[in-house]
């Protein structure tokens, strides 16, 4: 089942579970333990995951940067090209026509949020096509939850044995060493 | 908001997480039936039909068009308006709910984004084909030209229609596709054909479900759902700015943003209904999309429902209680009675009048029924969008400039071009791609009681 084996060079551990309550209940108690957790994989997103792996995200400010860019753009887009470059009188309306510039800017300012931020999401995930997948367990995308956790030179063959046992014990149904 | 617990399990069947994937790839997987083929097979005669209108219009230009000095806007706008609409929904009903927490949404919303870029792509064409010469629709983009630089007119309601359907276009299609990045990456790992492994693999950009990459990807798509949110509703708003920023009495009226962009969630909501009864029946996907589900669709409609016909009967109470003569004229002798006055009750019937059967459980549980009303729906969304265009245009300021409108065969052509190819669509959609949402489905399962 393993493909590829290129988590920094290192041996993995690899715990197989079947059911997400496992995985979090078996979660907690690794962690507990003071074991590093390199990584959690699963089919879907696990919110009780992110606050056990202390993931977060500054997603939502980079956006709101993007989104404050657009809309300084496409306002200053909107006023070089009516008031500077090409002056046109439309309807005895002014040059500067700030009520006609509001809607525009509006979805510009979407417009740019929302393709800046799917593109910080494939930089920041690193996905682009094509990529090759570092595919720990073919199952992760069907029904597998995969703990990793990356051995060490100053790990012992006991420590490794006890994190082996420790997956077992609490509902992993498979534990993998590569 | 719906709770679990009286909406009843989201997923019959005490499916695992191996079964979801297994079922909802198997429409990948399979030949698909003799259904299939000879539906595509009429697509590609509405295609040819629409293929002649469009060389007529581009060959001929617009004069093969019924339009005349005083109706300038004909079916290609109508379509153009119902189709916004029905593009509408699908993004609407998929964002709204996931704002709102509907945990329901999750069979469902794949198919109706998938059905909102179909539709705007559908949508986009008439106003370009419109133009008589769509060769030269980059004109309508703010570019450094060689004309000055000549650039738009900011001012006008249709340069902001360009920007937002151009951007809603986009933003529906990355939500659609981000979205499904991790249903790509199931079908890559699970397809033995080395073809599809090739194209999956590109298509999934190495998604392996880490916690990292999922926290990020569900927190863009709450950010996309925030800002399109904002977005459904400006743009209909901004279609509806098309007519009543002019000064045609029946298009002048400030209930147009609102009204506009609830019809469009009517007609989304009902064509997202259709869409659902027929792939719930052919692909026996009754454990997915469940009668809970087209009963809670059912009862979106009737409230939607009786917004529409509170505008109706707004805009008629305004036109008597303004006591303005031109209003009075084309909502009581151009729409209400008059050589129109059949679309008027066809749409007033289909759309405020029929939905309201909903009410009744035993209505919802009939599932004919139901598709029947949906597609009643569809149709009166069109006439509302014929009676707007037609009885105001027709009719204007001054007696001595009314017309008659009849469409061509080239507009009927062109509508049906748009229809043969959003089926088409549709079809490779539900043969090439999974059509509910895999990963969704599962992260959902833990809230039925059924199975845990």
């Amino acid at each position: 089942m393993i493909v590829i084996n290129s988590i920094e060079m290192k041996t993995n551990i690899i715990g197989i579970f079947k059911e997400e309550g496992l995985l979090i209940s078996a979660l907690r108690i690794i962690r507990d333990k003071n074991i590093e957790i390199a990584e959690v994989f699963s089919p879907y997103p696990i919110h009780e995951v992110f606050k056990i792996m202390n993931r977060k995200t500054k997603f939502q400010i980079a956006t709101l940067l993007f989104a404050a860019l657009g809309l300084v753009l496409s306002y200053f887009g909107l006023y070089w090209t009516s008031v500077i470059s090409y002056p046109l009188v439309y309807g005895g309306k002014p040059y500067h026509s700030i009520p006609s510039f509001i809607i525009i800017c509006f979805v510009t300012t979407i417009c740019v949020a929302v393709i800046l931020s799917v593109v910080a999401f494939f930089i920041r995930s690193r996905l682009y096509p094509g990529k090759k997948p570092t595919i720990i367990d073919y199952r992760i995308t069907d029904n597998a939850f995969v703990i990793l956790i990356n051995t060490n030179p100053g790990m012992s063959s006991a420590d490794i044995k006890t994190i082996n046992s420790l997956m077992m014990e609490n509902g992993a149904v498979e534990v993998i060493e590569n | 908001m719906y709770d679990v617990k009286i909406r009843g399990p989201l997923i019959k069947g005490n499916k695992t997480y191996h079964q979801i994937t297994e079922d909802i790839s198997r429409s990948l997987e399979q030949r698909p039936g003799y259904w299939w083929y000879i539906t595509l097979l009429l697509c590609f005669g509405a295609l040819a039909f629409g293929g002649w209108a469009l060389f007529m219009t581009l060959n001929d230009g617009i004069g093969t068009f019924g339009l005349n000095n005083t109706v300038g806007w004909g079916w290609d706008i109508i379509c153009f308006v119902w189709w916004i609409g029905i593009g509408h929904a699908g993004t609407a009903f998929s964002i709204f709910l996931l704002i709102l927490g509907q945990k329901w949404r999750t069979s469902i919303n794949r198919a109706a984004e998938a059905m909102t870029v179909a539709a705007v792509i559908c949508a986009g064409f008439f106003p370009v084909i419109h133009m008589g010469r769509p060769f030269l629709a980059f004109f309508m983009f703010p570019y450094p030209n060689d004309r000055g630089p000549l650039w738009l007119n900011f001012n006008s309601p249709l340069t902001w229609d360009v920007a937002a359907i151009s951007t809603y276009l986009t933003a529906s299609a990355i939500f659609f596709y981000v979205g499904m990045i991790p249903d790509l990456a199931t079908i890559r790992d699970r397809t033995a054909s080395k073809v599809k492994k090739a194209v999956f693999n590109f298509f999934s950009l190495g998604w392996v479900g880490s916690s990292k990459d999922w926290l990020r990807f569900e927190t863009l798509s709450w950010l996309l759902a925030g800002l399109m949110a904002a977005l459904v509703v400006s743009v209909h708003s901004i279609v509806a700015m098309d007519f009543a920023s002019s000064i045609l009495p029946g298009w002048h009226t400030t209930i147009f943003p609102p009204y506009f962009v609830v019809g469009a969630i009517l007609s989304g909501f009902s064509m997202v209904l259709t869409i659902m009864i027929i792939i719930r029946k052919i692909y026996k996907l009754e454990d997915y999309i469940t009668d809970s589900h087209i009963n809670a669709i059912c009862k979106i409609l009737v409230f939607i429902s009786l917004i529409m016909g509170t505008a109706y009967t707004t805009e008629l109470f305004i036109a008597w209680y303004s006591n303005n003569e031109y209003e009075l004229f084309t909502f009581f002798h151009n729409r209400v009675t008059g050589e129109y006055k059949t679309a008027f009750w066809i749409m007033l019937t289909s759309n405020a009048i029929i939905p309201q059967l909903f009410w009744f459980s035993k209505v919802r549980k009939k599932l004919l029924i139901v598709f029947l009303i949906s597609v009643i729906i569809n149709i009166g969304m069109w006439f509302e969008r014929y009676v707007i265009v037609i009885t105001s245009l027709t009719k204007d300021l001054l007696p001595s400039n009314w017309a008659d409108y009849e469409p061509t065969n080239v507009e009927v052509g062109l509508f049906i071009g748009t229809l043969g190819f959003f089926v088409m669509y549709l079809l490779l959609f539900f043969k090439f791609l999974p059509m509910i949402a895999i990963s969704e489905v599962k992260g959902v399962l833990k809230h039925n009681d059924s199975n845990k």
